[in-house]
């Protein structure tokens, strides 16, 4: 079937691309200046130690053999060496920090969809209206707050003057014991260990970052909903529909549906974005996700966090943009042919 | 209700003026002044070239004027009511099930995500309250009533599936399918082949006349009234200028542009295209007071460029707006 | 404005003196019709005016502390209250914007034309075949695998590589800007180069590079500037998040997002003022640069700024 042919042929791509992508970011991290080994070792090493170290970490080889050992054991292994911060297996780290990361932009776009689709609809819809008006300033304004300051002014009012949700500190309070590890999403895996009292904990710290990126998120997707479904009712087949005296709510919920490819891939734009982009928010929240983790090292000249973050995003926007390609397969019987 | 007292007229448009705003200019005037009845059971062609205000009268009948043009004067009658008087909502009722439309290039106006049958019954259903299941079967019926091949297979089809014949039969199921009492057929089958063209037309007379219903059958093909109308107008910059019944139409036109339209028409696309050309020209150097096809036509006098010539009732069911009207 | 649509350059002084006045004309019947667009103007004109004669307005030096008044909150002596150094936060918002524009619009003017300069030329030879074609494959590709990498990260790691410096910011962010631009010129220049008067003058003997100089970019200017002026607003909020990781501008240097990031300790214990206000300023300056881009978009597309300013005419002519 041509779905099959399609991903085939998409898979065929994805080796190359992320070849091409580790290819530039290895030789381009290697330029961020800083001696790991001064680093791991503090200033007090002597030189005998810090070479003994360099030759252990390879760091003595030109960096095309350097490049040629990440990629053999990203190949064979699956290693993407170790972050000499945590001294752990980046690869574990990021098994560990990534569900993090997609728990919180995962539902911070659900927000962003909920806040976008009816608004952007709306708007479409009633030209006139306070509703439109609204959509207008509401569009602009979320591309125009800094995402990071928008998390300070909740976290002042809800938790700093009003109290209601948790201090930002982490993904759970520090008494409660945190669920076994199956999904690394923490109400997920609350759920499965029946564990309510990690469930409330972890959903009270989601809150507000979830809110933050779902605000700031909503904006761009009500742009694009509002201006598809502006086309999608001036177009040949909604007039039509009109001529024939179906009812508004009809039309409207047809002229959505065509509108769906255009969120879907909006949804997808900025879930890759997020990956890396959500890092502030994190920060402000002391969340410990895949992107802080990125940040760090590359502050830290630690290298290996710094690439296996940049592959782990790599992968998951590929996955995220054949996700999409499934959906408008399922929702356009154009594309199926 | 067969025959009730206004003498059958199902549609009367009375001084209909309709036009459109233009940016730092005068608005173009689409109608001017459109007086036209239209009888129970009558099919009525409107010939006129593409810019003359075929289409804006179709979509002003269905109170769907696109913007940003506005009626100006002028009032549409439907059954004795006023359609400028009724609410949203009692329009929506009105359109498609008693006052349907025929489109032209059906593939692009059919939503390219929802099969033909469910587009078809999705009309039979919000018009007649019927639930999912029997207007289901309903636009079954409809698709082996308008002879698509294969109906069945066809049912579950998306629109870019279908040839252009067969989504100009799914259109006219749509249209046909509430046994709508006033159909317009707006230039319906432009877009086809001169064989399948005959079948269709051939076909959507039948169902008209089955059901007893009017048609407003727009064209710029005028040698297609001939076979299909009763009566014929002939429409130029968005005025009727004749107004015959087809026998005496073709028997004695009278206006110059319908003879012109007469003799340049001969199934020649190429010189429907020049004639398109020539008209669009004329337009502009139309002077506003005297007749608009003055600047274009071989029997204007310094009158047809001072005075507009009012529409004048030549014999029985024989009307033109002409100073010097052609005669036999 | 005009000669986008129409496909052509005035020639003679008188022409483009006209064709300047249409434009004006169209630009103050949209702003009519939208006020919120010259609301965005006067952004804009503000931030920079302000920046500018930031020495003259400001009531106190921006970079010296003053332990004795620190977190004050605001009063008539400290307009929008001091931070936790004791610096004066109004002196510090309004002298800000000489760091955060001159980044934002020194990155964004350099990536935009490097980027449509290369667009421009891939996006004429696209369809030669040969060298030409092949080139540009590979420019297409690259740009590919450069929008492919987290933007944050990316920035971050640029500047760590080239040290922290202001050119090192700038140079971020017009490295991340030009694909943007890139493919932007280039769909552009494709549909414009099979217009016919670019077809003319090429079947001429015109040289390529004097079409494209001459009719392709200046035809193709519109959706740029559209773009510029929005990517000027979104490059502040980039420097501001990268000031705010410590990776941007060093503090005591006036800037929003550092200064935002100095206030964020203070958040939690109550004193919102040292980071809410630049926020607020920075929110405003981004919203304004947005308006102003939205402003173009609309006069540059013919449909919509003659839809927009025909409702104004409309409305001018029934007022009348």
């Amino acid at each position: 079937m041509r779905v099959v042919r399609y991903i085939g042929k998409r898979m065929l791509f994805i080796g190359p691309q992320l070849f091409g992508i580790i290819l530039v970011s290895f030789f381009l991290v290697k330029l961020i200046p800083g001696d790991p080994a001064v680093m791991m070792l503090g200033p007090l090493a002597t030189e005998a130690t810090l070479t003994e170290l360099r030759n252990e970490m390879g760091l003595n080889l030109s960096l095309v053999e350097q490049f040629y050992i990440y990629i053999k054991n990203l190949v064979l292994h699956g290693d993407l060496g170790r972050s000499w911060q945590t001294t752990r297996p980046v690869t574990e780290d990021l098994f560990l920090r990534m569900p993090a990361t997609l728990e919180l932009i995962t539902l911070g776009l659900i927000l962003g969809l909920l806040i976008g689709v009816p608004l952007g609809v709306g708007a479409a819809y009633l030209k006139r209206g306070i509703l439109a008006k609204f959509s207008d300033y509401y569009g602009l304004l979320a591309g125009a707050l800094p995402d990071f300051w928008l998390a300070l002014v909740l976290i002042f009012f809800f938790y700093t003057i009003l109290g209601w949700v948790p201090p930002p500190l982490g993904r759970l309070d520090f008494f409660t014991i945190a669920p076994p590890t199956v999904t690394g999403a923490l109400l997920i895996d609350s759920l499965l260990d029946g564990n309510w009292a990690a469930l409330g904990s972890a959903a009270g710290h989601l809150i507000l970052p979830v809110v933050t990126l779902g605000l700031i998120s909503g904006g761009p997707i009500l742009k694009m909903t509002q201006s598809t479904m502006d086309r999608m009712l001036e177009s040949d087949y909604s007039r039509y529909e009109e001529m024939c005296g179906l009812p508004k709510s009809i039309i409207i919920r047809h002229a959505l549906r065509n509108s769906l490819p255009s969120v879907v891939t909006i949804v997808s734009v900025l879930y890759g974005f997020l990956i890396g982009g959500a890092v502030l928010v994190e920060i402000v929240f002391s969340w410990g996700g895949a992107g802080q983790y990125a940040v760090q090292g590359v502050l830290n000249a630690d290298i290996n966090p710094v690439l296996g973050f940049v592959f782990f995003a790599a992968v998951l926007s590929l996955i995220i943009y054949l996700i999409v390609d499934l959906i408008y397969f399922a929702i356009d019987p154009r594309v199926r042919g | 209700m067969a025959e009730n007292s206004a003498a059958g007229t199902i549609l009367n448009i009375e001084g209909l003026n309709v036009s459109y705003p233009v940016y730092e200019t005068d608005p173009v005037r689409a109608l001017r002044g459109i007086d036209l009845k239209v009888r129970e059971g009558e099919i009525i062609g409107l010939v006129g070239e593409s810019g003359s205000g075929k289409t804006t009268l179709a979509r002003s009948i269905m109170q769907l004027i696109s913007r940003p043009g506005r009626v100006d004067s002028g009032r549409i009658e439907y059954d004795g009511r006023d359609l400028a008087t009724l609410g949203e909502e009692e329009l929506r009722a009105l359109r498609g099930n008693d006052i349907a439309m025929v489109i032209p290039n059906p593939r692009t106006e059919l939503n390219p995500l929802v099969t033909v049958g469910m587009q078809i019954a999705n009309v039979a259903r919000y018009h007649l309250s019927l639930p999912r299941k029997e207007a289901k079967k309903m636009a079954m019926a409809m698709l082996e009533a308008v002879q698509i091949p294969d109906p069945t297979r066809r049912f579950k089809a998306y629109p870019h599936e279908l040839s252009g014949g067969m989504a100009q039969r799914v259109v006219m199921a749509i249209a046909l399918i509430c046994s709508p009492r006033f159909i317009i057929s707006d230039d319906a089958t432009s877009g086809l082949d001169v064989t399948v063209q005959t079948q269709v037309l051939e076909l959507l007379q039948d169902l008209v006349q089955q059901q007893g219903a009017s048609m407003l059958f727009i064209t710029r093909d005028i040698g297609i009234t001939a076979h299909y109308c009763h009566q014929v107008a002939i429409i130029y910059a968005g005025e009727i200028v004749e107004l015959a019944s087809t026998q005496n139409f073709f028997d004695n036109p009278q206006h110059p542009y319908s003879v012109m339209l007469l003799s340049a028409f001969s199934h020649n696309p190429k010189l429907r295209g020049l004639w398109t050309k020539v008209v669009d020209a004329a337009l502009e150097g139309a002077a506003e007071s005297g007749c608009y096809f003055a600047a274009r036509c071989v029997r204007a006098s310094d009158k047809c460029r001072a005075e507009h010539p009012d529409m004048r009732e030549m014999t029985d069911a024989h009307s033109v707006r002409c100073h010097h009207p052609v005669e036999r | 404005m005009s000669n986008i649509s129409a496909g052509h350059h005035p020639r003679t002084t008188s022409e483009r003196v006209q064709a300047f006045l249409r434009a004006l004309r169209y630009l103050l019947d949209v702003l009519r019709a939208r006020p919120l667009f010259a609301v965005g103007y006067g952004i804009v004109v503000g931030v920079v005016v302000l920046a500018i004669f930031a020495p003259l307005i400001a009531p106190y030096p921006p970079e010296t502390a003053n332990p004795v008044d620190f977190l004050q909150p605001p009063s008539w002596r400290h307009l929008l209250g001091t931070d936790a150094t004791g610096m004066d936060i109004f002196t510090r918002i309004i002298y800000a914007p000489r760091i955060d524009l001159t980044i934002a619009i020194a990155g964004t003017a350099i990536s935009a034309i490097v980027g449509s300069l290369i667009g421009a030329t891939v996006g004429y030879y696209q369809e030669v075949g040969g060298v030409p074609s092949f080139f540009s494959g590979f420019v297409m590709r690259s740009a590919d695998v450069l929008q492919a990498f987290p933007v944050f990260v990316f920035a971050i790691a640029l500047v760590a590589i080239f040290g922290q410096s202001l050119q090192s910011i700038i140079a971020a962010i017009a490295f991340l800007n030009i694909p943007i631009y890139l493919r932007l010129m280039r769909s552009q220049v494709m549909s414009i180069r099979r217009m016919r008067f670019v077809e003319a003058s090429y079947v001429a003997g015109t040289p390529d590079r004097y079409i494209i100089l001459r009719h392709v970019i200046p035809n193709s200017m519109a959706p740029v500037l559209a773009q510029l002026s929005v990517n000027i607003g979104w490059s502040v909020l980039l420097t501001a998040g990268l000031s705010f990781v410590g990776a941007g501008v060093v503090a005591p240097t006036p800037e929003w997002g550092s200064m935002i990031a100095m206030g964020f300790q203070n958040i939690i214990t109550g004193q919102w003022w040292p980071s809410v206000f630049p926020g607020i300023a920075l929110a405003v300056t981004v919203f304004g640069f947005a308006l102003v881009g939205a402003s173009i978009e609309v006069l540059a597309d013919p449909a919509r700024r003659r839809a927009m300013a025909g409702t104004m005419r409309q409305r001018r002519t029934k007022e009348a």
